[in-house]
């Protein structure tokens, strides 16, 4: 989906960001973003608090705050898909075979 | 620090509500102590292993997991928690009430604000609403409100148990964006762009090993 959109938007996405949380994926304020996404999904609540800081310092208050929605948007999507064992049809999963292999994402037990 | 959006605020209090209120197959008490454990399993510095069920009781298992370790969950344990006797209906009930919940503790967490507090229990016994039909579906484990594979899984997850399934997409509509708006690939609130949000979207889902 990001590959997507970026493309639509006339910027082009950078998965090393998604795969390994490295660069900014080509987006403003993409390295912040990606640091407070691995604090979010971490437990260390000081690196948070340097992580939120930095995306305010960054990006603003209400980038912030619509960057944390995000973020507990796909903490409530990703447990609707693994909770009910979600699928893509099988066409699709074939088009998605490329983007699967950049992210690893063959290895991860919910794709079992 | 500023305010959230209204609109996000009020959502995540709704959220909340509907938590705290009987459901399809538990009463309110029963549904908050399935909150009450998923966030606790998503907060705690020390979890315990995926494999390990540390309550005994299946809702309860089911909610830690979710809360905790969702990445981990096969479709062998649903199985086999299904097996043990739990009706797949309340496993789907189970789901909603967590994803009511964690997002709105996340949301906090993230943002810096104060982790909210559940609200008490509304009296009344469970009111068995759930999908006029159900069918089998081959993209989900779980049943959904027939007709099964016409809508994309993730869409029809929760769809046998309507209440549920009402609540995550009015959640998703404020915290991400509305069915209507993700339709136009440049939509946006004004803050992050439509890349800064699959950005943040991709990256959170993969901490999460989530599959989908």
């Amino acid at each position: 989906m990001l590959s997507w959109s970026s493309t639509e938007a006339g910027a082009t996405a950078d998965l090393a960001a998604i795969a390994e949380g490295a660069g900014d994926g080509g987006l403003p304020f993409g390295a912040e973003l990606v640091a407070f996404a691995d604090a979010v999904g971490g437990l260390d609540d000081e690196v948070l608090v340097f992580a939120r800081e930095r995306l305010r310092a960054a990006a603003g208050e209400a980038f912030l705050i619509d960057a944390a929605a995000v973020l507990a948007n796909f903490e409530m999507m990703t447990r609707v898909a693994d909770g009910t064992g979600a699928r893509f049809p099988a066409e699709t999963a074939a088009h998605r075979a490329a983007l699967d292999d950049r992210l690893d994402i063959g290895r991860f037990t919910s794709a079992r | 620090m500023g305010a959230p959006r209204a609109d996000l605020l009020a959502v995540h209090v709704a959220s909340l509500q509907h938590v705290a209120a009987p459901g399809a197959a538990f009463t309110a008490a029963q549904r908050l102590r399935i909150a009450s454990v998923a966030c606790d399993a998503y907060l705690t510095m020390d979890p315990s292993p995926p494999w390990v069920r540390p309550f005994g009781e299946a809702a309860l298992d089911v909610a830690y997991r979710l809360g905790r370790h969702a990445g981990t969950i096969t479709q062998q344990w649903y199985e086999q928690i299904i097996t043990e006797g739990m009706h797949p209906l309340e496993w789907v009930e189970v789901v909603g009430i967590v994803v009511a919940t964690v997002p709105v503790v996340a949301f906090a967490r993230a943002a810096g604000l104060p982790l909210p507090v559940l609200p008490p229990p509304a009296p009344g016994a469970p009111h068995g609403r759930v999908a006029d039909e159900l069918a089998p579906a081959t993209l989900n484990w779980v049943p959904v409100a027939a007709p099964a594979d016409t809508t994309a899984s993730v869409v029809q997850a929760l769809s046998a148990v309507p209440d549920e399934w009402d609540n995550l997409w009015q959640l998703a509509a404020a915290q991400y964006m509305s069915d209507a708006q993700m339709v136009d690939p440049l939509w946006n609130r004004g803050t992050l762009s439509r890349p800064q949000m699959e950005l943040a979207a991709g990256r959170i889902s993969r901490i999460r090993e989530c599959f989908f």
